[in-house]
């Protein structure tokens, strides 16, 4: 059986000043109720780890009660950094098997879960290919350093699933080596675990602007299924 | 897999022909859950469905006035408790007083309201919080609420704020799968009907039987592909 670790402690002041980025609303729904809807009818999926941000508890639960989420949830207090927020989501995952989610992308359905499940790996995260080129560069010089191959390169996506032993070596990895990542494939794999990949959808993106929300609204509403 | 149906309004009309036409069938909706103000109408049709059962299905019925606010929210608890589910939802309970503005009591516009608009909300409301998960929900709209007549303000204004709520849940619930249908008969033979023209021949228009047949179609798989907007049905 899985835990869901659903990241959800950053504040989106690109999105909405104030505004915790998982209250951030699309199409007026909650950001975070279409992850949790999408996971509530996943058999293999019986515990949620939701975090949130420092005053924003019952906020949260309210949303929960509200859209009546029957996967048992346990509430984490986010941490200062996002190594900080999983560490302490990792403390409370009652499984040996984590999927890593953010609320800042509802577009995923429950198929993505079932199918990142399914690999055969046990360290899988969806990555999608990169369809522009992308440069190494010094910025305070701004020359240019040389250059990527892009098709060995991947745009890095959640969900992603991990053995949470395989999290914990990696965050106390990257802990002892004072190191920094922005998510746990990368990290897990430069701390010498076998992590896989399968393709992403570009769908699935992460809600970062306003624009972004527009966007996701548009197609979670079907606007683009007219002739 | 075995579903559950509760139909509103359902002692007679439009909401008894619709219980009738699932009831009889030999389909998966096994359990029939309905709603109604207590009446001999109601006692009848109940004994009338348990007296001519070919399928074996379960039948309860709930005696409840649907302007009763405070009602509804601890019988859904109920029904959740003892039915586990609603898969399948008939709004039709309706009231009419028409009356020309200058002549409308005001609490009567208050129970036309209660029972046409607030009552579907609030059942909807209380079942998802209960974590009831619907597989479509049937709004029984009005092509009055799409024209108003001399006398219709009140029910013309209930049923459009119906069209509208229903536009709104059918986006809101597709993330769960509901289908939301919204059917708007036009003149049909029912009781109500007749409070609104009282010298029409109920022999000369359509009856609730057809409504229930067009109800049948929306919610069969047949029924996707013409559910995107308010489905007119009339004579």
């Amino acid at each position: 059986m899985y835990t869901l670790a659903l990241l959800n402690g950053g504040v989106g002041s690109r999105v909405a000043a104030g505004q915790p980025k998982q209250l951030i609303r699309v199409n007026h729904i909650p950001a975070m109720v279409y992850p949790l809807i999408a996971v509530d009818e996943i058999d293999e999926i019986d515990q949620i780890v939701l975090n949130y941000p420092d005053g924003w508890r019952d906020a949260i639960e309210k949303v929960v009660a509200d859209y009546a989420i029957k996967t048992p949830i346990t509430y984490a207090e986010a941490g200062a950094t996002r190594h900080e927020s999983v560490s302490k989501m990792l403390d409370l995952c009652s499984n040996d098997h984590v999927i890593v989610h953010e609320t800042a992308r509802p577009l995923v359905t429950a198929d993505d879960f079932r199918q990142l499940i399914a690999d055969e790996h046990e360290n899988v995260s969806y990555m999608l290919d990169i369809p522009f080129t992308v440069a190494p560069v010094n910025p305070e010089s701004r020359r240019v350093t040389g250059s990527l191959e892009r098709s060995l390169l991947r745009n890095v996506q959640l969900p992603q699933k991990f053995r949470k032993q395989t999290l914990v070596d990696g965050h106390a990895y990257a802990t002892a080596k004072d190191l920094t990542f922005t998510e746990d494939a990368t990290l897990c794999a430069v701390a010498g675990a076998d992590v896989f990949f399968l393709p992403g959808k570009d769908s699935n993106f992460k809600i970062t602007t306003k624009t972004d929300v527009r966007l996701a609204g548009y197609l979670l509403a079907g606007d683009d299924e007219d002739e | 897999m075995s579903k559950t149906l509760m139909v509103t309004g359902a002692s007679k009309g439009i909401g008894l022909a619709t219980v009738e036409r699932f009831f009889q069938a030999d389909n998966d909706i096994t359990d029939f859950v309905l709603l109604a103000r207590a009446s001999d109408e109601f006692t009848e049709a109940e004994a009338e469905l348990r007296a001519n059962n070919p399928h074996g299905k379960t039948l309860t019925c709930y005696q409840i006035d649907l302007f009763d606010r405070d009602a509804i929210e601890p019988l859904m608890t109920e029904i959740m408790e003892r039915h586990g589910s609603v898969d399948l939802l008939v709004n039709n309970a309706g009231f009419t007083a028409p009356a020309p503005i200058h002549e409308i009591e005001f609490s009567d516009f208050e129970r036309t309201i209660g029972v046409n608009l607030y009552a579907p909300f609030i059942i909807v409301q209380k079942l998802l919080h209960l974590g009831n998960q619907f597989d479509y929900i049937v709004n029984v709209a009005s092509t009055a609420g799409i024209t108003g007549r001399s006398g219709w303000l009140t029910y013309s204004s209930s049923k459009a704020a119906l069209i509208a709520m229903s536009q709104v849940l059918k986006e809101e619930l597709a993330i769960y799968g509901t289908r939301v249908v919204t059917i708007s008969p036009g003149r049909c033979a029912t009781a109500l009907r007749r409070k609104l023209a009282p010298d029409e021949d109920p022999s000369t228009i359509m009856q609730p039987e057809d409504v229930a047949a067009a109800i049948d179609m929306l919610t069969s798989p047949v029924g996707r592909y013409v559910d995107s907007e308010n489905l007119v049905v009339r004579l």
